[in-house]
């Protein structure tokens, strides 16, 4: 059992298991790839499905889990044997290991150590010797940063959901349960961000079911109800009454027109008829944004089956009149089409994008400038256990171990 | 002329045995022995595959064994990374496989049956002419007693370890491949990888609920919209193909000195160490050599030297009912089995497209374009269209269905007088797939 159990830990802990991983999944990816244009997507929606894949990507996270804390243990017992804490250094925690059959000088060997730039700690019968600062810290963040990362991946793939809704001034917002606020206004600014062109405000008062005010902009995405609120496109609800010759009375539809920016087109059935209309805005000749102003012409082609039948413009509130046929406009209202998202993996994959950050802005310059390099002699009876390892400059730092071990080596007690 | 255009291919298996011979230079005979075996059953295998089928699935499973061999290569990049780089990998457990005598027999027999295949492919009548094959396998076997002859002369401390033998053998046999538009892996890969971008951009902005392009600044959108682009497929593509031997040189430059601890003569140690150093730089050569070789191949790839059908658009007109009709025989033949390109203008519009009769015999009419890529065109070759962009191949027998790369159909008929094509269809289904391929240029919004 207890071999089993060291067994599992080692796959566990291993460093081959990301690649590996990865490795499978880009087998999977090459072989999607002959069946499906779209690879990318066809891969996450069978992975959605497959439990499989869902364990052996879960494994990555886990990974990271078993490697931080292997890596937490081992960098605990070489702090332990430097401190003199343990009588044996054990074996794997350093690069060089040896036993120098010597009594140690080590008031010499500090002194030369400490020449060579190394801080030195003497305790009875060992000394200890080191410079630069461990990158392990910054290993636990990249690997913190890998486990949310993957762990955010693995939620995302197997618990979102996502509805499209439209956002309406003046109606509740939409919820599954209903009972949304009122979306009192819907405003759309320009901004002078660095990133964002627009701003969009969506002000959704409190609703009747104990919801607060709230204002949603566009990033980061707030919450309404455990759901991101993710505005998509920009449109128009607007009132249509059309009629046409032979219609016994006007129609009067409210439609959705996802219409922005100007030259979209959207279209509209008139139900009951043969007619349809195809919507489209106007780019106004003074550059402003029609979505920010409420003031815009749309633009008309009604059809009756595939055949053209005439195009046309009008305002919003106008009404156009062509050989019997009548469109008029009488009320418009902005709109968002929205997703609103549940998906908590976003948050762990925002927090691994951070920790990934702060990982490397801490890694480069201390690998780059203050790698560690350490060595720790140990005396045990008649000989010196002397172990040294070096994260980097290792080739400098490995020859500053080995004189040390021939001045030892020299001071040796010639035997008779 | 068959001769010259085997030329770089018998190059390669020149190469490939010479760096098999000098990889398992403890077993010379039985490697050389192995590489006349496979290449010949390499041969024969091609010669019956391609007889069996005579379509694209024979260079399809081919290239498939290719692009597996490459997919090996990287696998064993990354092990060699670890295995050299990192203390705990350093007892690799295919240690005892890899030094024992079998795994160098099947190791050259295997590259050579991929190389012998690939070099059949490159005969003109590849199922047809068995003593063309037969001078393809005669030839082959004096190259491989050439290479060695030519072995023996390269300087001994010239060593090769596994990882870097395997990036050769894999560059030659891609190199080989490359000079086939069937057999060759890059232009693929390219086209894949920019198809990858631009699904990854898009899911990254949808998972991590990033506005779109409606909201953000256009010189952001612009920076955002070179992933969308044919250079992110093409260096993308070049970062997929030179990563593992990159990795393998990476793997012998920083593999971990011996320790040399024990020795107490600061000299000795010294002259170990410069030994161990001096001995990775030599085993630098040849994963360096097979850099150049992937460099040279995604060079060809990327600049094939076939000669495409590709004639000038003819300007067509529509008849008063507005329909085009171009006759089967003329001054164009259309029976020939030649893809033959019209250009057709209406009212300041205009459209380009081809009629062809596709080897079952049946006339298919399609646009000089397709759903997914600029409109570049279509040209001719090897039983295949080839388009332009992103030089994806289509073979004759699917040209007229639609999907992928494949050129947009059109609505025919066929009648007594010739190919009757509605002029007002052809322009509106132009005008639409042009139109969403330039929403796709812009970021694929």
């Amino acid at each position: 059992m207890k071999r089993l159990l060291s067994a599992i830990w080692a796959v566990l802990s291993s460093r081959a298991v990301p690649p590996l991983v990865c490795g499978v999944f880009l087998l999977i990816y090459i072989g999607i790839a002959f069946g499906t244009d779209d690879t990318l997507i066809a891969l996450m929606a069978f992975t959605r499905k497959s439990v499989i894949l869902v364990v052996l990507l879960a494994l990555i996270p886990l990974n990271s889990l078993c490697l931080m804390l292997k890596e937490t243990d081992r960098h605990l017992k070489r702090r332990r044997a430097k401190n003199g804490d343990e009588n044996d250094a054990p074996a794997g925690l350093f690069d060089e290991s040896i036993a120098v059959p010597a009594s140690p000088e080590f008031a010499e060997l500090r002194g030369r150590l400490e020449a060579e730039g190394y801080n030195c700690r003497r305790k009875e019968g060992v000394l200890a010797a080191w410079r630069g600062i461990s990158i392990f810290p910054t290993r636990l963040l990249f690997l913190a940063a890998v486990f949310c990362l993957f762990t955010g991946i693995l939620v995302s793939l197997t618990n979102r959901s996502s509805h499209r809704m439209n956002v309406v001034e003046g109606e509740p917002i939409p919820t599954a349960e209903g009972g949304g606020g009122l979306v009192e206004r819907i405003r759309l600014e320009a901004s002078s961000g660095v990133i964002l062109d627009k701003k969009l405000r969506l002000e959704v008062a409190p609703s009747t079911a104990g919801d607060g005010r709230k204002v949603f902009e566009l990033y980061p995405p707030s919450l309404y109800r455990g759901y991101f609120v993710y505005p998509r496109y920009l449109g128009f609800v607007s009132v249509i009454r059309f009629s046409a010759p032979g219609m016994q009375s006007a129609s009067e539809i409210q439609g959705a027109l996802n219409i922005y920016p100007p030259g979209k087109e959207d279209r509209l059935e008139i139900p009951g008829t043969p007619y349809q209309i195809v919507f489209s805005m106007v780019k106004p000749d003074d550059g402003s944004d029609p979505y920010m102003t409420g003031r815009f012409t749309l633009l008309f082609t009604v059809l009756k089956g595939k055949e053209v039948l005439f195009r046309g413009n009008a305002p919003t509130g106008g009404e156009f009149v062509h050989e019997g046929f009548r469109l008029a406009i009488p009320d418009f209202r902005r709109m968002v089409i929205t997703d609103f998202i549940q998906d908590y993996g976003v948050l762990l994959v925002w927090t691994a994008a951070l920790l990934f950050m702060g990982a490397g802005c801490i890694w480069l310059p201390v690998r780059v400038f203050l790698p560690r390099r350490e060595m720790v002699f140990l005396q045990e009876h008649d000989a010196v256990n002397a172990c040294s390892r070096a994260e980097g400059r290792r080739r400098t730092h490995a020859g500053v171990f080995h004189e040390t071990l021939d001045i030892l080596e020299a001071r040796r007690p010639s035997t008779p | 002329m068959v001769a010259v255009k085997l030329i770089p291919l018998l190059i390669s298996w020149f190469g490939i045995v010479l760096v098999l011979l000098r990889g398992f230079s403890g077993r010379r005979f039985p490697v050389a022995a192995a590489g006349i075996a496979g290449f010949a059953l390499g041969v024969v295998g091609a010669f019956a595959l391609l007889r069996s089928y005579p379509g694209e699935l024979s260079f399809g499973i081919i290239r498939g064994v290719v692009a597996g061999v490459f997919l090996l290569l990287w696998g064993i990049a990354v092990a060699a990374l670890y295995r050299n780089t990192m203390r705990e990998f350093h007892v690799f457990q295919g240690e005892k496989l890899v030094n024992a005598s079998y795994y160098a027999v099947i190791f050259t027999f295997t590259a050579s049956i991929i190389a012998g295949a690939i070099c059949t492919c490159r005969l003109p009548a590849p199922s047809g002419n068995i003593l063309a094959l037969l001078l393809l396998v005669l030839v082959a076997v004096v190259l491989a007693f050439a290479a060695l002859a030519a072995e023996k002369m390269l300087p001994a401390y010239l060593t090769v370890s596994q990882p870097a033998l395997m990036a050769a053998v894999v560059a030659l046999l891609l190199f080989s491949a490359s000079s086939l538009i069937r057999l060759d892996l890059f232009s693929p890969l390219s086209m894949k990888v920019m198809k990858f971008a631009h699904d990854f951009v898009h899911q990254f902005f949808e998972s991590m609920l990033i506005p779109d392009h409606l909201f953000i600044r256009t010189y952001l959108w612009g920076y955002i919209g070179l992933l969308f682009g044919n250079g992110v497929g093409f260096w993308g593509g070049m970062i997929i193909w030179f990563t593992p031997v990159v990795l393998i040189l990476l793997a012998i430059r920083f593999e971990l000195l011996p320790s040399v601890a024990h020795i107490r003569q600061g000299a000795k140690r010294r002259k170990l160490l410069a030994a161990a150093i001096r001995e990775r730089r030599f085993r630098l050569v040849v994963p360096l050599l097979a850099l150049l070789v992937f460099a040279a191949a995604a060079y060809r790839s990327s600049y094939p030297s076939v000669e495409y059908w590709d004639p000038v658009p003819v300007p067509v007109m529509a008849n008063p009912a507005g329909e085009i009709v171009i006759p089967k025989q003329g001054e164009i033949n259309l029976e020939d089995g030649k893809l033959h390109k019209y250009l057709y203008k209406q009212g300041g519009k205009e459209a380009r497209f081809f009629v062809l009769l596709n080897p079952s015999g049946q006339f298919t009419v399609d646009l000089d374009a397709c759903a997914i890529c600029k409109p570049d065109g279509y040209g001719q070759a090897e039983g295949t269209v080839i388009c332009y962009y992103c030089k994806t191949l289509i073979p004759l027998e699917t040209v007229g269905k639609p999907g992928g790369c494949n050129p947009v159909p059109v609505p025919f008929t066929v009648k007594e007088d010739g190919v009757h094509i509605d002029g007002m269809t052809i322009i509106n289904s132009w005008n639409m797939t042009v139109q969403a391929t330039a929403r796709i240029k812009e970021g694929g919004k």
